[in-house]
């Protein structure tokens, strides 16, 4: 609003302005509303179609939406289905056990042994996310193939006499390759841990007696454990439904559950059984998630 | 304007709000034109026709025709089987022509995605042969909806040296006991089960009742130890004969003779059951968006170049009868195949068409099966 002479009016706020101004919770909502209205949209849409879904049928080629419980009765009733997914699970929590064991001493190294290029180092752990993840598992198959690195350097060293055809296509290439593509996501969180702990809380207690070990024992492992869940539910959650890495390294014993969900949408065209096994797969991450705090919870106390 | 001085002018705070906007309007317009200009300067894809195929098929040897016509090949999108191809249409993927095989052809019309060809429009239509697609399934008032286009056998190749048959060539091999963990099979119900099928002693017109289910599943479970892998792609199979991690597979022609080419010693074995043979062509959407060109991808699939490659690099059949006259008649015979295709095709077991039911019923029974139960 401007005035003949030029000069801008302190005008009164309007009354939507005055009540946002008076209502916190509401701003904040506002100021919110971009994200939600993307996440209604982009996840819950489509997760309530996926509910939903998960209770009808097909026939032939046409969904039947009356809806049942058949294929979640089916699901429990035929083995094949809790076995992958038990299979899924161990095969996530051993890559993702592995992993954050690997992981802790690196980032421990980083956080307390690095004074200059930190920056440097940091990005040199992101190094393995430069290659596409295609890549990265055909590069696992070149390694661990029947004519791959491995196998050629043992049959050069004559330490066999033909190649090995345990290591491509079994639960254990799947298990390495996962452990090998996601080693950023573990280290990331854990040295991010590590960095904020008070230095001068090691100096305490080394003034106190405590010895290197317990030092590590009582005060650095404990103020990174945040870290260290972080880096677990990071790692464990995607993996458990990975797909490309058990189809392409898996073979036929190491198939997991992302692999019959994926035929369920496709050569088996049943999509509500697919929409089924997708929440059972969520319910069962969040169970086994839900147990995992619990015991990082005890092992605090 | 000097950016030099810009970033001088950010740094001691003295850029005025009239030049930072104009930097921001130029950067905002060049951001916004870089695909238009980018668009213009690449030739445009989306001019093409789009053709949606096996993998190996999305190749440029098969479009000399279409390439000289047009200068660009069509767009390519791949499948590892007609199956999945089908449900990924139905839910909505648009291409113009589409690559199932003939024994396909009821449930494809069925789901009302497709329309007849007409002939007229290709000019190599005439020396198509009419075996390949005079079937009453396949004809709508004289229009076929598959133009036929390859033509061949689901066999085992196998390693003359790392592999001893015993007797005569006999499907027995993919479940020979010695070999365990050293055969390989396609992943695809379409091939596996119908082998399946020959393996059991099913006939082929009785492959949808409840006890052929019973004896396929008994053998496919029967075999599944023995099995090293299990997949769509015939690189990685071909790539594990070459190397010996795999003595003998269950493949199409071609993997036979690529490999031959390469210097593998390996053989397309002709099982005293006999092979499973398959016709496969093309189909035109109903709403292609570039019918004209979906025309020229069929009549350049069609054409003798095509076949001549075809028939020569990949060992499949070919549906123009004038690609067959470049090869001598010990050649053909050499890769399973004939000038005649009804003599190969029937001394075979050809698919029949099925239900979409049964197609459902099979797809889930043999994921289990390859699951492991």
């Amino acid at each position: 609003m401007t005035r003949p002479d030029g000069l801008a009016t302190l005008t009164a706020p309007s009354f939507a302005g005055r009540f946002l101004f008076r209502h916190d919770i509401l701003r904040g909502y506002l100021l919110l509303s971009p994200t939600l209205v993307v996440l209604a949209l982009a996840i819950l849409i489509p997760f309530a179609l996926l509910v939903a879904m998960s209770f009808w049928s097909m026939a032939g080629y046409d969904m039947v939406t009356e809806p049942s419980l058949g294929n979640y009765a089916a699901i429990l009733e035929q083995p094949m289905y809790g076995v992958l997914l038990g299979r899924s699970l161990m095969v996530a929590a051993i890559a993702t056990g592995v992993t954050v064991i690997l992981s802790y001493p690196v980032a421990y190294y980083v956080a307390f042994h690095v004074h200059r290029n930190k920056m440097m180092w940091i990005i040199l752990l992101t190094l393995p996310f430069w290659t596409s993840y295609l890549l990265r598992v055909f590069a696992w198959r070149v390694v661990l193939g029947y004519e791959g690195a491995i196998n050629s350097s043992l049959l050069g060293l004559e330490l066999i006499e033909a190649p090995l055809q345990a290591f491509l296509y079994s639960k254990t290439a799947v298990t390495i390759a996962l452990a090998h593509a996601w080693a950023a996501f573990a280290i990331l969180p854990i040295y991010v841990s590590l960095e904020k702990i008070d230095k001068s809380l090691l100096e305490a207690a080394a003034d106190l007696g405590d010895s290197p070990a317990r030092r590590f024992w009582r005060i650095t492992l404990p103020l990174s454990l945040p870290g260290v869940v972080s880096a677990f539910f990071l790692m464990f959650i995607p993996t458990v439904g990975d797909y490309v890495t058990p189809a392409m390294l898996g073979g036929p014993d190491g198939l997991m559950i992302g692999n019959l969900i994926q035929a369920q949408f496709g050569p088996i065209n049943n999509w509500p059984m697919g929409a089924a096994l997708s929440l059972v797969m969520l319910v069962a991450v969040a169970v086994a998630g839900g147990m995992f705090l619990l015991l990082t919870r005890l092992v605090r106390r | 304007m000097d950016i030099r001085d810009q970033l001088g002018a950010v740094k001691d705070g003295k850029l005025s709000r009239r030049v930072f906007n104009r930097s921001l309007l130029a950067l905002g317009i060049s951001t916004v034109m870089v695909p238009v200009a980018g668009r213009r300067a690449l030739a445009a894809p989306e001019d093409q026709a789009t053709y949606f195929t096996w993998g190996g098929f999305d190749i440029p040897d098969y479009f000399t025709e279409y390439q000289a016509k047009h200068g660009e090949l069509p767009n390519f999108a791949a499948f590892g089987g007609t199956e999945e191809a089908l449900i990924k249409m139905r839910s909505g993927f648009m291409a113009d022509v589409v690559h199932p095989c003939l024994s396909g052809v009821p449930r494809w019309v069925e789901s009302g995605l497709f329309q007849p060809i007409d002939t007229t429009r290709l000019s190599n239509w005439p020396d198509v042969i009419p075996e390949l697609y005079n079937v009453d399934y396949n004809m709508s008032e004289g229009k076929p909806w598959l133009a036929p286009f390859d033509w061949g056998q689901t066999s085992i190749t196998l390693r003359t040296d790392l592999f001893e048959v015993e007797g005569e060539d006999s499907w027995d091999m993919l479940w020979d006991q010695r070999y365990a963990g050293r055969l390989g099979l396609l992943a695809s119900g379409g091939d596996a089960w119908w082998c399946g099928a020959i393996k059991a002693g099913v006939p082929f017109d009785q492959i949808a009742s409840d006890d052929a289910f019973e004896k396929i599943s008994t053998v496919m479970r029967a075999q599944r130890p023995l099995i090293r892998t299990y997949t769509d792609d015939t690189t990685t199979l071909n790539q594990a004969i070459a190397s010996g991690e795999l003595v003998a597979a269950m493949t199409w022609n071609s993997s036979a003779v690529e490999l031959q080419a390469q210097g593998v010693p390996v053989r397309f074995a002709q099982p005293k059951e006999g092979a499973l043979t398959w016709v496969c062509g093309v189909m035109l959407h109903k709403d292609a968006p570039h019918l004209d060109r979906a025309y020229d991808v069929i009549d350049s699939l069609i054409s003798v170049p095509s076949g001549v490659f075809n028939i020569g690099s990949y060992g499949y059949g070919h549906s123009n009868r004038k690609a067959f006259d470049g090869f001598d008649e010990a050649t053909l015979r050499g890769l399973g195949l004939s000038k005649n295709p009804a003599d190969i095709l029937q001394a075979g077991h050809f698919q029949i068409p099925q239900s979409a039911e049964w197609e459902a019923r099979m797809n889930s029974t043999w994921e289990q099966i390859k699951a492991g139960f």
